[in-house]
């Protein structure tokens, strides 16, 4: 089988570079056929005999549809040029094929699984992305900034290198600045037997530390009975998932879960953030052996959703001006969450412009499934293929695009930037803190 | 070891304190804690802006307030401990009297058996150490992150997992090095490792075990500093034989299984989906562990043996009657909470079950439960004892003839010793 002609600029990722240099043929085919034989199976085996090759997938997929149809960029061509390729040569290939695998697995495809809803077969492709990830990662041959992030959970089980002292201590400051809003506003730490435990992803005690503050605020106002642990076992977002180093996945969503049951919570809520939603939810205890979270786990937009409907939540000012959505892949085409976010925005929003697509159907942001996190080297091509989106946005004519989200959260700003949308982005909390009402007894 | 005999064991039921008096008293009332012996209660109170104090009982601590408190703890010996700061700066807090040393920050306070150990993680000018009893590890080797640490029962040896190796930015060679390490009593071991997890110390304080990651599908046993020589696929955190030492288990992985492992063999000859919270008898001849036989199908296994009943969400940990005759453990099953005793579910769903007490024979197990938003005291499956607003684990007399509940009802919060004959 011929490799595709894909045209791309050079990237330098020190990495991927070292690991080409140091790989050999006969580790390379080790690692293929230990995964091939032991990791997968009949659905690896069903998806590659199916396929006809119609190439219907590539009409779903936005790499290909940002640039210019490119075949390089569809998802069939994707699978051409990697797994079909190490099954057809019985792992028989060298390391820069490999390197190539990496490149377009981890930085060229966001496991986003759009193309899956467009097959006639309903071939899960993003599944088989993720097999070429894992053989990827088992060679160590993944982007460096995404390794990184993967040798921080491996660490800390946090994504930031968040250190615990610094962790509670944010917590605690978060709790002071709630305060400001609603002076007896409390962020109970390690409280045994709290009906929910909130728990969020690196990144917002790192640089988004009013995430936390807002979290206190409408947890007070809503009356909930919560906790967020003082220990690791806080962070939610799992990058190790999405690398193809599953030990470590399953290391750091074993110890979220453990942590809840450790609090006695009846739930676990998590802030906005999609991926972490999936390693949760799905395949975090997949591979631990629970058919579901042993603590239920409850997204953002549907603990918003009940907060709103039960009217836990008042709005008092509705956001004006024209405000849009993107749709996180992992809890709307993964997991059904769209009508409940359209809820949540028109309650807060005056003028809720939809995204067309919108719903199961809507186009990624380019960030989701690590992209983001292959970090600057791989920004350029991330933020080239992300076109198509930026035009759906443009077309809204909104002034704030909500990502519930956080890799949608950064990727949709590089699309704002590098599109020059002049749109603002935020999260739905947000906008929940200027539009919520806040009970006269409880305020400042 | 709590010496409990020195409790009062007789059969009375007396009010300690009516905590609803709290809620008048001070601005806000945070959860409530209490002391092995039941005797105390305590509650971190709001009195001002920015004013904290600890309620224990009648009293409270001082008349002097701490700008943050938190983390209230008791010591088994009774003792109550909280995390204070002053002036910005944060320090330990014991029934009241602080510390002499303040730190940045301190946290993850840890007590020995007795109680008479006090252990927590320190910062200070940028260093992380753990101070055992307000005497601060000097450590050879500056300690850029302290992940987690423990103390032996016996209290004179604490051991951290610490960062050794400091790292720029995105590093990963560095990091591939190995940049953690294990930190004994202030030592680290002569080697630093990618990955540390699961650290313990044997009953008798003498060896210390840790999992170890080499790389990505590397993991390993660490036992003073020196590998096993087996390596496997993943592990999870090991285990020491109570009246052994010498004897380690622990889950490994291979090919996609797990496995219970001994010093390195493995002696459970069937695979798993999963395996995990191995625990040994009392006599250490035993061992039972949480199971997956087939995938979302959990239970126990003793000696490598499934029970026979399985449930569709989790086990925990299980545990041994006092004679290690019995086997129980909580179970989840279609969003239910269950106490399985021997592969026998005891009584109906619950939203929560704790772990149970045993009586000396085992014929008898007694635990907290939750349902409706409340909280009773079951027996063999049977509730005794209910409509607690908070309840605390029973406790069984060192005599094994009476068992002490103690708990809120009503806003009081009540300490009793009944037979156990009679509940």
């Amino acid at each position: 089988m011929k490799p595709t002609i894909a045209i791309r600029e050079p990237v330098v990722d020190d990495l991927m570079d070292q690991t080409e240099k140091s790989l050999t043929e006969d580790q390379i085919e080790k690692v293929i056929n230990e995964v091939i034989d032991q990791e997968t199976g009949v659905r690896l085996q069903t998806y590659v005999n199916t396929c006809i090759h119609c190439g219907l997938c590539s009409e779903a997929c936005h790499w290909f549809l940002s640039n210019d149809r490119d075949v390089s960029f569809a998802p069939v061509t994707k699978v051409k040029d990697t797994i079909w390729v190490m099954l057809e040569k019985k792992g028989k290939v060298d390391a820069a094929f490999i390197k190539r695998c990496s490149q377009i697995a981890h930085t060229e495809c966001n496991v986003c699984r759009r193309c899956g809803m467009y097959c006639p077969f309903g071939i899960d492709i993003a599944y088989m992305m993720l097999v070429v990830r894992r053989i990827c990662a088992k060679l160590e041959m993944v982007p460096l900034y995404l390794q990184d992030t993967v040798n921080s959970h491996a660490a800390t089980m946090n994504q930031m290198w968040v250190k615990p002292d610094e962790w509670i201590d944010t917590l605690q400051w978060q709790e002071e600045e709630g305060q400001g809003y609603v002076p007896s506003a409390r962020l109970p730490l390690e409280k045994e037997g709290a009906e929910i435990m909130y728990s969020v992803i690196g990144p917002e005690p790192k640089f988004l530390a009013q995430l936390l503050g807002n979290i206190t605020v409408i947890m007070n106002v809503a009356g909930c009975d919560w906790t967020m642990p003082a220990t690791a076992g806080w962070d939610n977002s799992n990058m190790a998932m999405y690398s193809g180093d599953f030990e470590v996945m399953a290391r750091v969503e074993r110890l979220h879960h453990e942590t809840a049951q450790r609090l006695k919570v009846k739930k676990i809520v998590m802030g906005e953030c999609g991926h972490a939603f999936r390693g949760g939810e799905y395949d975090g205890p997949t591979w631990l052996g629970w058919m579901s979270p042993p603590i239920p786990i409850v997204h953002a937009v549907a603990f918003y959703y009940d907060l709103l409907v039960s009217g836990r939540i008042k709005i008092a000012k509705k956001v004006e001006g024209p405000v849009t959505a993107q749709y996180p892949c992992n809890i709307i085409r993964n997991a059904g969450l769209g009508s409940k976010l359209r809820y949540i925005m028109n309650a807060v929003c005056e003028d809720f412009v939809d995204l067309v697509p919108n719903d199961r159907h809507a186009f990624c942001c380019n960030a989701g499934g690590d992209t983001i996190n292959c970090g600057p080297p791989w920004k350029k091509i991330r933020v080239q293929s992300a076109r198509l989106q930026s035009e759906n946005f443009k077309r809204t004519g909104a002034h704030t695009i909500v990502t519930p989200c956080h890799n949608c959260h950064s990727g949709v700003e590089d699309i704002v930037d590098g599109y020059k949308l002049g749109m603002h982005v935020k999260f739905f909390s947000e906008l929940l803190i200027e539009a919520m009402e806040i009970p006269e007894d409880l305020q400042a | 070891m709590i010496n409990s005999e020195s409790w009062d064991w007789e059969c009375n039921k007396k009010m300690v304190a009516d905590t609803s008096k709290w809620k008048d008293q001070f601005e806000d009332v945070w959860e409530p804690y209490i002391s092995s012996d039941g005797e105390k209660i305590a509650s971190i109170v709001k009195v001002g802006e920015g004013e904290f104090n600890i309620a224990v009982n009648k009293e409270t601590w001082g008349e002097e307030p701490f700008e943050k408190i938190w983390y209230s703890r008791f010591s088994p010996d009774g003792r109550l401990t909280a995390l204070i700061t002053k002036e910005m700066e944060w320090t330990m807090a014991v029934d009241g009297k602080t510390w002499e040393e303040m730190y940045e920050y301190i946290w993850d306070t840890k007590f020995s058996a007795n109680g008479k150990v006090i252990a927590a993680t320190t910062k200070q000018d940028g260093v992380y150490a753990i101070t055992v009893d307000e005497k601060t590890w000097e450590c050879p080797v500056k300690l850029e992150s302290i992940a987690s640490h423990i103390i032996s029962p016996d209290g004179k040896t604490a051991v951290a997992i610490a960062q050794t190796v400091a790292t720029a930015e995105a590093d990963v060679n560095a990091f591939t090095k190995g940049a953690w390490s294990v930190i004994v009593n202030g030592k680290p071991w002569n080697d630093n490792y990618v990955d540390v997890y699961g650290l313990v110390i044997s009953a008798d304080g003498k060896n210390i075990a840790a999992e170890y990651r080499n790389s990505i599908c590397e993991y390993g046993i660490l036992v003073n500093g020196t590998p096993w020589n087996e390596k496997f696929g993943c592990t999870w955190e090991p285990v020491f034989n109570p009246t052994n030492s010498d004897e380690i288990s622990v889950p490994v992985r291979q090919e996609g299984q797990w496995f219970l492992a001994t010093n390195g063999r493995i002696v459970w000859d069937k695979g798993f989906v999963n395996l995990m919270y191995q625990t040994y008898s009392p006599d250490g001849s035993n061992i039972a562990a949480g199971v997956a036989p087939s995938f979302a199908k959990w239970t126990i296994a003793v000696n490598g043996q499934p029970w026979s009943t399985t449930f569709n969400e989790c086990i925990l940990k299980p545990s041994f009657s006092p004679d290690g005759r019995k086997v129980v453990a909580i179970a989840k099953d279609s969003g239910n909470w269950f106490l399985v005793v021997d592969g026998t579910v005891l009584g109906e769903g619950c939203d929560n079950v704790w772990p149970p007490a045993f009586s000396p024979n085992g014929d008898k197990v007694i635990y907290k439960i939750e349902k409706n938003g409340k909280f009773a005291v079951a027996v063999n499956g049977e509730v005794k004892d209910k409509e607690y607003e908070a309840l605390w684990n029973p406790v069984v007399s060192p005599d094994g003839t009476k068992v002490m509940i103690c708990g809120v009802k009503g806003g009081k919060y009540y300490r009793k010793v009944v037979l156990l004959s009679d509940i």
